[in-house]
């Protein structure tokens, strides 16, 4: 499994790419925003996407809403990271057609979890 | 100092250790500081504002610091570099996350600041309040049965 970690923080990209070792997921592309993201999925293939909320230049709910409108990437199980439950956000990104969502902090058992039901979702 | 106050401080530090590092911190005595400077050599801070104000700070030992930048991000290093700086400002970037959560539910809203970093032993901090800093300090393995201690320092009004 290809994984792409959106994050702009470049050690919670690791911390992630750590979580996901741990569950033996180890080919992860990384970018640091939703623009950056759309460039790496023009140019490959992945999986699964794990993106960050706050991020410059193009939100996570921006690149979520662009992912989900085009039809060679809206496939892509998309997966939300947020450090607060906001019940606000949560709900736009679900209308915005997100496949799960994780709530920092997380054990690599919850993103197991959430990545299975993000896959069932896409039907994959 | 009302108890409201530091339970989610406990709770934050102790869930995001469980979670986020696969260990178990368990807490010693809580200690009210004598001195306003930093506990430990690596030391993340983090401001709170909203219904309350404060500042908390997550601090370690240098070998404390290096440990959990090993079982944080998978990687060892050998000293006190960038990116260990950067996973203790991320952990405290958690922890206080966690915090917020817990006070939110007990009524009390905060928003934090983005977290800062400084290395050095006993170096004079702005706790934003003039109340007491209060000290509590986790102890956790870090294997070969050596110990290491976690101080989360908090001063909250």
């Amino acid at each position: 499994m290809k994984v792409l970690v959106v994050d702009d923080f470049a050690t919670m990209r690791k911390i992630i790419k750590n979580v996901l070792k741990q569950i033996n997921i180890e080919n992860v592309l990384e970018a640091e925003n939703g623009k950056h993201a759309l460039t790496v999925l023009g140019g490959d293939t992945v999986d699964l996407i794990i993106s960050d909320w706050i991020m410059p230049e193009m939100t996570g709910i921006e690149f979520l809403k662009a992912c989900k409108s085009d039809d060679n990437i809206k496939k892509i199980p998309f997966i939300m990271v947020t450090a607060e439950a906001q019940k606000d956000n949560i709900m736009e990104a679900i209308k915005s057609g997100v496949d799960n969502y994780i709530v920092k902090p997380f054990t690599p058992d919850k993103l197991r979890e959430a990545i299975d039901k993000a896959k069932a979702k896409v039907g994959k | 100092m009302d108890v409201k106050f530091i339970n989610p401080f406990i709770m934050a530090a102790q869930s995001v250790f469980k979670t986020m590092l696969g260990i178990e911190a368990t807490m010693s005595k809580p200690v009210i500081k004598t001195s306003r400077t930093t506990s430990g050599e690596v030391t993340g801070i983090m401001g709170l504002v909203g219904d309350r104000k404060g500042t908390i700070t997550i601090s370690f030992r240098d070998k404390g610091a290096l440990f959990v930048y090993k079982t944080l991000i998978g990687d060892e290093s050998a000293s006190i570099n960038s990116d260990v700086v950067d996973a203790i400002g991320e952990l405290t970037n958690i922890i206080s996350g966690q915090a917020r959560k817990e006070f939110e539910k007990a009524g009390v809203n905060l928003k934090a600041a983005i977290p800062m970093v400084i290395v050095g032993k006993e170096i004079e901090l702005n706790f934003i309040t003039t109340l007491p800093i209060v000290q509590l300090p986790f102890n956790f393995s870090v294997g070969n049965g050596t110990q290491e201690v976690m101080y989360l320092d908090f001063s909250f009004e």
